[in-house]
């Protein structure tokens, strides 16, 4: 920030940008919240996937079906495993991008976005699955869904700062 | 400037607040849920109000030998049961030899888990769940060869998993389907059955041949089993 003033000379743009940057951006707060509701969703799950508990308790739908399915896993790792690191990935670069240093950092921008982006082609593929394939429905899943498909969507604003700036004047 | 920066740090603060407070709940709905979670796997659930055609489709057994054998030798088995895996290891290769590899005979196994027995339930689903895969005879006489070892741990789903392992199960689907109440509703069943046909203890064994009723044998010796072919073979 203070760069940034610098190459300003401490005009208008520069001083305009100094306020933006103090202030933490809230989709990116928003992206948290939701990706660390997602961490226990899928930690809830491969707890499950991996036998540390009992049988998944479903008030509707079948979670055992879909759980106990073949496409449940990729090879050795339980596709929530999957789910699990992709929100903790999220949340981490969620609460990275709020500290003013990364506020403007376009690489932290297009790992949000491009990040929550495949998360929520990812869990539309699973969706699809749930719908047409196993035919059968786990309310967890379905919680999960909707919330990639809210980080996503609180990934939007991002797409404004991968847009080159232009030079000051 | 200050006064932005103060409000940034303000902002912040809150959001720490509001991910430790998603946190704090987070780890308390997780906790609570996997608790109640690790109860109902290894008992009898609910299964409501079913008639007698319902309870009998959903209490389906699992057959040795040829499904359109004349007679039916029935076993209500429970796996933590010594007297079963006697049954299950002595007896059986005997009618294997006797009346089944020769379709005189079918054998049919259902599920009767006692309640002094902890791990009889989810040995029961678990073999079912090595079923999924057609590997269910395979499992069921590794976990009666190996009741020994499992029988007396506080927890045997570690042990079911590892033998699900050694058969070359396909380990991500059997743990889910462990891990799940897959297969509780039809052990349930079995169960009630058993209870319906005034079955008191494992094994116990019925032999039925025709029309007529099960005939319930007073032993589970392969001479007890002869005495009544044999009868079954004079009606």
């Amino acid at each position: 920030m203070t760069g940034d003033l610098a190459a300003d000379g401490g005009g208008v743009a520069s001083t305009s940008r100094a306020v933006v940057a103090a202030v933490p951006p809230r989709n990116r707060m928003f992206v948290a919240v939701l990706a660390l509701v997602g961490v226990f969703l899928a930690f809830y799950l491969v707890a499950h996937n991996l036998g540390w508990s009992g049988p998944i308790q479903c008030g509707t739908g079948d979670c055992g079906t879909v759980q106990s399915s073949s496409w449940a896993w990729v090879g050795p790792v339980p596709v929530s495993g999957i789910g699990l690191a992709g929100y903790l990935s999220l949340f981490a670069l969620a609460v990275l991008g709020l500290q003013p240093r990364f506020a403007h950092s376009r690489t932290v921008a297009f790992l949000l976005f491009g990040g929550a982006l495949v998360g929520v082609l990812f869990s539309a593929w699973l969706t699809y699955l749930e719908a047409f394939v196993i035919r059968a429905w786990c309310r967890y899943c379905v919680a999960s869904a909707v919330a990639i498909a809210l980080v996503f969507a609180a990934t939007l604003p991002e797409w404004k700062r991968l847009r080159p700036r232009r030079p000051a004047q | 400037m200050a006064r932005n920066r103060t409000a940034g740090n303000s902002g912040l603060t809150k959001f720490y607040w509001a991910i430790g407070l998603v946190a704090a709940l987070g780890v308390a709905v997780v906790a609570f849920a996997l608790r109640d979670g690790g109860e109902t796997a290894s008992a009898p659930i609910e299964l409501g109000e079913i008639d007698d055609q319902e309870l009998i489709a959903l209490a389906r057994g699992v057959v040795w030998g040829d499904p359109d054998a004349p007679v039916t030798i029935m076993e209500f088995g429970d796996y933590q049961c010594p007297a079963c895996r006697s049954f299950a290891l002595e007896v059986k290769p005997q009618l294997d030899l006797a009346y089944i590899n020769d379709g005189q005979a079918k054998l049919v196994f259902h599920d009767f888990p006692l309640e002094q027995h902890p791990h009889a339930f989810l040995a029961a689903r678990a073999a079912r769940c090595a079923g999924d895969q057609d590997r269910y005879h395979d499992y069921h006489d590794a976990i009666f060869r190996t009741q020994s070892r499992w029988s007396p741990m506080r927890d045997a789903a570690g042990h079911f998993r590892d033998l699900a392992d050694d058969l070359g199960l396909d380990a991500g689907a059997f743990r889910s389907c462990l891990a799940s109440d897959r297969h509780a509703d039809v052990v349930t069943a079995n169960r009630r059955l058993g209870e319906r046909l005034r079955v008191g203890g494992t094994p116990t064994i019925l032999v039925h041949h025709g029309e007529g009723p099960a005939q319930q044998l007073g032993g589970f010796q392969f001479l007890d089993i002869q005495r009544a072919m044999e009868a079954a073979a004079g009606n």
